[in-house]
């Protein structure tokens, strides 16, 4: 009688680890004499031979495993309702806050659309910016007020109310790339690693053609942001720990309830 | 209207090839994989995971039992049960019936081919 090839052999009982304990301990034995007895009956490859063996080992404590948790949700329905109104809960939960968290970014690009759309009509229509873009210097780094720059055809400032240091900022040149095949740009600049800005970006057409660009710090809103997040957070896991901890008492309640006495029987 | 079916139907391939395997009397492990192997036991082939995976299945079911008897320490031997042989008579039928209205309507369609 042909004995398997020991290295795989001992492979094979190493691997039987992943099968569950309960039936590891009682066919243990039997699955590995079934190895051996079918070994020294094979009429096909080795290769063929083991690697079907591998595969049904696997697949089969896939299954066995997934039938034991299935049948302890079963046994204990109180965890199987927790599990499924956390999930609910979770499900619902999550895309909420990321719906209230897309609402409050998109809120902070007002007023800043208005003003990019008034600014660029009435330079369209012939204004002077001088007339137009306030004459005040605020620092973006702090300030939480809208400012307002323009830049001529080619993106070079002209004029601004806004400005990091004594610098006027400029948007990355795609802002500009993409205004000159479309009228309008919302995006989020980030001129400075700490600083974040809601900016709306125009194009002005007419007799001085060029961009204007309204923005605002998102220092507020990222602290709102940061607020819901955490309150999102601290609601869930407290949530969570209710319905553990309630689904926890109940099971152990209703443990300890005595069975009528003709059940027993 | 028909009988209602016994609690285990339908029996999955693996189920009825090893019910079939020990139709004819008590076999180890591999006996089984071996006949269930065959075109006659249902040319199901099964692995050792997947055979003592079911096989315990069907102990906790009441379908097959150890007869207690082993020629080896590491083979014991497996047998049906009455509700076992009950279950497989029972699919049997079911598969039975299934079988003559396949070929019964195969016939007709060539017929009318």
């Amino acid at each position: 009688m042909n004995r398997p090839n020991p290295i795989l052999f001992a492979l094979y009982r190493g691997a039987l680890r992943v099968y569950p304990s309960r039936l590891r301990l009682l066919y243990q034995d039997q699955m590995l004499q079934t190895v051996r007895d079918a070994d020294s009956e094979r009429s096909y490859s080795a290769l063929y031979f083991w690697l079907y063996l591998f595969a049904d080992l696997a697949k089969s404590s896939i299954k066995e495993r997934l039938l034991m948790i299935s049948k302890q949700i079963l046994a204990h329905p109180i965890f199987f309702h927790t599990f499924a109104l956390g999930l609910i809960l979770t499900l619902w939960g999550f895309p909420a806050a990321m719906t209230l968290q897309g609402a409050m970014r998109s809120a902070a690009d007002q007023p800043q659309i208005q003003m990019a759309q008034n600014y660029a009509s009435e330079i369209a229509s012939g204004k002077l910016a001088t007339d137009l873009i306030p004459t005040v210097h605020l620092d973006l780094s702090t300030s939480l007020e809208p400012f307002t720059i323009l830049y001529d055809a080619d993106g070079n400032p002209l004029r601004s109310s806004g400005y990091i240091g004594e610098a006027v900022p400029t948007p990355p040149p795609g802002v500009f790339t993409y205004l000159r095949t479309h009228p309008t740009d919302k995006f989020t600049w980030q001129p400075q690693p700490d600083l974040r800005i809601a900016a709306v970006a125009q194009r002005v057409d007419g007799t001085h053609p060029g961009f204007i660009l309204v923005g605002r710090s998102l220092t507020l809103v990222q602290q709102q942001e940061n607020q819901l997040r955490r309150g999102t957070f601290i609601t869930w896991f407290s949530l969570m720990a209710l319905l553990i901890g309630g689904a926890a008492l109940l099971n152990r309640a209703q443990s300890a309830t005595p069975r009528p006495a003709a059940a027993q029987g | 209207m028909s009988e209602p079916p016994e609690p285990h139907q339908p029996l999955t391939p693996s189920v009825f090839a090893i019910l079939l395997a020990l139709s004819d009397g008590e076999k180890h492990g591999y006996a089984i994989m071996k006949e269930a192997a065959l075109p006659a036991g249902g040319a199901i082939n099964l692995g050792p995971g997947t055979l003592y995976g079911t096989i315990d299945r069907l102990i906790r079911d009441g379908l097959v039992e150890e007869t207690g008897l082993t020629d080896d320490a590491r083979r014991r031997y497996y047998r049906l049960t009455d509700l076992g042989e009950r279950i497989l008579a029972a699919e049997t039928a079911r598969l039975s019936a299934s079988l003559r209205t396949a070929r019964t309507r195969a016939v007709a369609r060539g017929a009318r081919t």
